[in-house]
């Protein structure tokens, strides 16, 4: 019960981020969306996900293997966001030299 | 008051696809003899061009970097070019460049480096209901996390010291940089004060405006932030 309702945290915080996503790439939000939704689906019917397991000849000891993945896959999710943010700060650092040394006075544009 | 000390009064601009109102902004603002600097944040019409025009200095970002970004790069500049006061004003005609000199008089009258406006304090015109609840909710966040009593934490319209403006670095690039200035504030211990102004919403400046879902990209972009100090 206690690893459902973190999945089901984790999960929600996806479809949150997905929304926000969905405005800026539409294919990334409505993945994020189907992914998230799916774990959902799994974490709170989990006789599904073994009936499909056993339908594909996985057994159910994966099931252990698959959350602790989900985990891992979320942590390196925010951090490859946080590097692109450090990346992206950069590049905002390196625009706003080249645009201050480029700007132009009222007297010489008028 | 501000007469006579124009140049030392530098009102920054952040414009992003602006052509259709920029022009008459900036020359709302000249007229009362500030000197104007438009930080075109990669425009894919003519803002820099009617901008230029309206007689404003001009800054272009190469690339869309976002409001934040845009209001340090006009802050940095202003700074650059001397500026004793330095007041960020919106591209999008809500604002009344009138009420420039109630925020300077603010800042002088209560010896403040940040005088915020606030148009819970003023007189907000065609405020909706949705965006009244949504900048009331961002208020009480922004009042939680930086201790900061305002009543008012998402207002465009403020004006600083040279002091002032020289403790801003902002490092959010969208529209989280309003509550990361208050936190800048917060911590640098330095004083403000509100000041009530008046906001013209328009058909256009609600188009332009924030969503109910920027305020999820805004405490994402705050939470990263964070994760990153």
């Amino acid at each position: 019960m206690i690893a459902q309702l973190i999945l089901t945290v984790l999960l929600s915080a996806i479809l949150l981020y997905a929304w926000v996503e969905y405005r800026r790439a539409p294919v990334i939000g409505l993945l994020s969306v189907l992914a998230a939704l799916t774990g959902l689906y799994f974490v709170w019917m989990p006789s599904h996900a073994t009936w499909l397991a056993a339908l594909v000849g996985i057994g159910r000891g994966v099931d252990l293997i698959l959350y602790v993945w989900v985990v891992i896959s979320l942590i390196v999710l925010l951090n490859l966001h946080l590097k692109l943010r450090m990346q992206h700060e950069l590049i905002t650092v390196l625009a706003r030299e080249l645009a201050i040394a480029n700007a132009r006075s009222a007297s010489k544009s008028t | 008051m501000q007469a006579g000390r124009g140049n030392a009064v530098w009102v920054v601009i952040a414009a992003f696809n602006e052509a259709r109102v920029i022009a008459r902004v900036v020359a709302g603002v000249v007229r009362h003899g500030y000197s104007v600097v438009v930080v075109d944040d990669g425009s894919r019409d003519e803002t820099l061009v009617a901008a230029a025009q309206a007689g404003a200095h001009t800054v272009r970002h190469p690339v869309n970097l976002g409001q934040g970004a845009a209001l340090q790069t006009g802050i940095d500049y202003a700074l650059q070019q001397g500026a004793d006061y330095v007041v960020t004003f919106d591209a999008d005609g809500q604002h009344r460049a009138q009420e420039i000199a109630s925020l300077l008089q603010a800042l002088d009258r209560h010896c403040a480096d940040f005088a915020l406006g606030s148009r819970f304090l003023g007189t907000p015109t065609n405020l909706p209901t949705t965006r009244r609840l949504m900048l009331k909710a961002a208020t009480w966040f922004t009042r939680l996390m930086t201790g900061l009593r305002l009543t008012d934490t998402h207002n465009g319209l403020r004006a600083m010291t040279r002091r002032g403006a020289s403790v801003v670095a902002l490092r959010q690039n969208r529209m989280a940089h309003a509550s990361e200035l208050l936190d800048q504030i917060a911590r640098s211990g330095l004083s403000y004060v509100e000041v009530p102004v008046t906001i013209e919403y328009s058909a256009y400046s609600l188009a332009k405006g924030q969503k109910l879902s920027d305020s999820l990209s805004i405490l994402v972009d705050l939470s990263a932030q964070r994760l990153l100090r």
